[in-house]
């Protein structure tokens, strides 16, 4: 009869073999967790770089759309046009009657020439951009002083602005509120009613990716005022919001389709979603994240190519106890457990410590970045299953040929 | 009890068979008490490890205790050595990082004896060979002739009927050989049947039968 007393039997016999060799079962028991603490760290480092590039993503609205003209228009039958292809008669009939999965819209305007901006003595650098009472929804922008543009301001063109903390700072000094001051921007003069909350795309502007400008060196004002002042109807792109991060496909599909219908003959259109973005960082993180379990696997590699050394040196040492052993009735199949439980019970035991090193600097990881690292039951769970087949992997071999010893060679060795 | 008819065996070194057995026929009743002697080379041991179901023959038919060995897989052999034979050897063969006790309680391990029968039959068997005192002992803390003693209390554990012993005393000066000599004797009036190999003619002298072997034949059997 096979009872938890049977086990339990050969997992004390394991543990008074391993206790033998101390030293070596403590040197194999570390290799085995270096390993799983490499995988887990590596795992929590690589989670919290996608956690942070996703965070910067955010920034952008994560359902956001971008329309502009396609400019590498082929077609040699068509006559070279100038311009955005885009104008306020688009921009009404996007509204009304585009794109059932649209949420919102917001023209995008910008100057082909540098305004300059001061108050006083001081002066701003920043980029001056015409939009509408949804665009801070649509980029994800929140305010800490002040209030966001009512579309009675767009409607009548009022010179409101809404600023960027760097503007704050070059324009008023550092933590000052502006709100209700002025500022003139090229020769207008603008009233500030809101500050734009601070946005971290260090990451992303650091390889290049955050649109080539500053998300806090930014002043925003209507559209309608800023189209006057360039002395054009027209709008560089749209920004658009889809209903959801699924259906931003649809609805780029939607507008360009729309756009051709009106202006087809003219222009060509072409999008950009954040879900696009969104997967190519997610595709490039797991890419990144693949390499470093690889390369953390391989430390555990080594670990349990330590059990299989160790454990064959084991068998060596060991060959009149094992020809013993069968002598006083072991089969093949009890010396094949024994030593596959000694190696399962080094690599399980090392597996739990390194369980408790990787999770720890997975906690310590998640209190200083303030991500959501910590390990999961099923991480812990794969930790442990994986400790365990390293543990037969690696002892099988040697564990086999323990049980395929001849009994009398074996109690002749010396 | 055993019944060897016609045995040969031969081992394999390289492309060269050597023949060990060449034909042995060999009849023990239970309660016999036999050492087998003879020259280095005349497959005395060869001899004992087929009757102690530790190497598998050749040719020929071997018998022991109504079951019929030649033909049985590893794990029916496991099964008769744990069952029906205790093995007591020259080097006493104890595992030296266990006491006594736990070296006593291995083969009742393999044949799935639970942990309180294990006990007192550990205790029980320790009182036989004289030795209960030393139960926590670990080996390297006895002499060799209490070594030899807790090997002899592993070989009789699991109630066999047959002791195979090889060379009991081979490592024991003469006033331990002569001890552990009258403990085989006690077993074997107890009803043990004992097949011992041995090449000195005093401790054969213990034994009731000697059967002398030449070039893996037997030579002469007398009792």
């Amino acid at each position: 009869m096979i009872s938890i007393q049977f086990y339990f039997d050969r997992l004390i016999q394991a543990f008074y073999a391993l206790r033998d060799n101390r030293l070596r079962s403590v040197l194999s028991v570390l290799g085995i967790a270096v390993g799983i603490a490499a995988v887990m760290a590596v795992g929590a480092v690589s989670k919290g770089g996608s956690y942070l590039v996703f965070s910067e993503l955010e920034t952008f609205g994560l359902n956001s759309v971008w329309v502009y003209r396609d400019r590498n228009d082929k077609d040699p039958n068509r006559r070279i046009r100038k311009g955005t292809g885009l104008d306020n008669y688009d921009y009404y009939a996007l509204k009304d009657s585009c794109c059932s999965v649209m949420e919102k819209i917001t023209p995008m305007v910008f100057s082909s020439e540098r305004n300059i901006i001061q108050t006083g003595n001081r002066y701003s650098n920043a980029r001056v951009s015409g939009v509408n009472s949804d665009y801070l929804d649509i980029n994800n922008d929140h305010l800490i002083y002040g209030r966001n543009f009512r579309p009675i301001d767009i409607k009548r063109r009022r010179a409101s602005a809404l600023i960027g903390p760097t503007v704050v700072e070059d324009l008023f000094g550092k933590d000052s509120n502006p709100v209700g001051k002025d500022i003139r921007i090229g020769l207008r003069r603008f009233t500030v009613i809101g500050v734009l909350e601070e946005k971290s795309r260090d990451f992303l502007a650091s390889i290049g990716s955050a649109g080539g400008q500053d998300a806090n060196n930014r002043i925003l004002i209507p559209f309608t005022l800023f189209q006057q002042m360039n002395g054009s109807k027209a709008i560089n792109f749209f920004h658009l919001k889809a209903r959801s991060l699924e259906e931003a496909d649809l609805l780029s599909e939607q507008a360009k389709a729309f756009l051709k219908r009106r202006n087809g003959k003219n222009y060509q259109y072409k999008t950009e979603t954040m879900a696009t973005y969104i997967g190519t960082a997610d595709r490039i993180l797991s890419g990144v994240a693949m390499i470093g379990v690889i390369a953390a696997s391989i430390s555990l590699l080594v670990g349990g190519l330590g059990i299989m050394n160790i454990m064959s040196t084991s068998v060596l040492e060991r060959t009149r106890e094992i020809g013993l052993r069968k002598a006083i009735g072991a089969s093949q199949t009890d010396i094949l457990m024994q030593f596959l439980l000694e190696a399962i019970v080094i690599s399980t035991v090392g597996g739990s410590l390194g369980l408790v090193l990787g999770a720890s600097a997975s906690i310590i990881l998640a209190m200083i970045t303030g991500f959501p690292l910590t390990p999961t039951p099923l991480v812990i769970l794969i930790a442990l299953v994986v400790s365990v087949i390293v543990g037969v992997a690696s002892g099988f071999l040697p564990a086999r040929r323990a049980s395929r010893l001849h009994p009398v060679e074996a109690l002749r060795y010396e | 009890m055993i019944n060897l008819q016609g045995i040969h065996k031969s081992y394999h070194m390289g492309d060269v068979t050597v023949p060990v057995l060449n034909g042995i026929d060999l009849t023990i009743n239970a309660g016999e008490f036999v050492a087998i002697m003879g020259p280095s080379g005349s497959g005395k041991t060869t001899l004992l490890n087929l009757i102690g179901c530790l190497d598998s023959i050749d040719s020929g038919e071997y018998s022991l205790a109504g079951e019929q060995i030649n033909t049985l897989d590893d794990k029916s052999m496991a099964r008769i050595r744990s069952q029906h034979i205790g093995f007591v050897f020259q080097l006493f063969n104890l595992i030296p990082r266990i006491s006594a006790r736990r070296n006593i309680e291995l083969p009742m391990i393999y044949a799935n004896i639970n942990k309180a029968d294990r006990f007192t039959r550990t205790s029980s068997v320790l009182e036989r060979v004289g030795l209960s005192d030393r139960a926590t002992h670990m080996p390297t803390q006895l002499s060799g002739g209490q070594q030899q003693r807790v090997a002899i209390a592993r070989a009789l554990v699991n109630n066999p009927e047959l002791l195979v012993v090889d060379e009991p005393t081979g490592s024991l000066d003469s006033k331990n050989g002569e001890e552990i000599m009258q403990l085989f004797e006690k077993l074997n009036a107890e009803g043990v049947t004992i097949v011992m190999v041995t090449h000195e003619l005093d401790i054969a002298a213990y034994a009731q039968r000697q059967v002398h072997l030449l070039d893996g034949k037997i030579d002469q059997d007398k009792s």
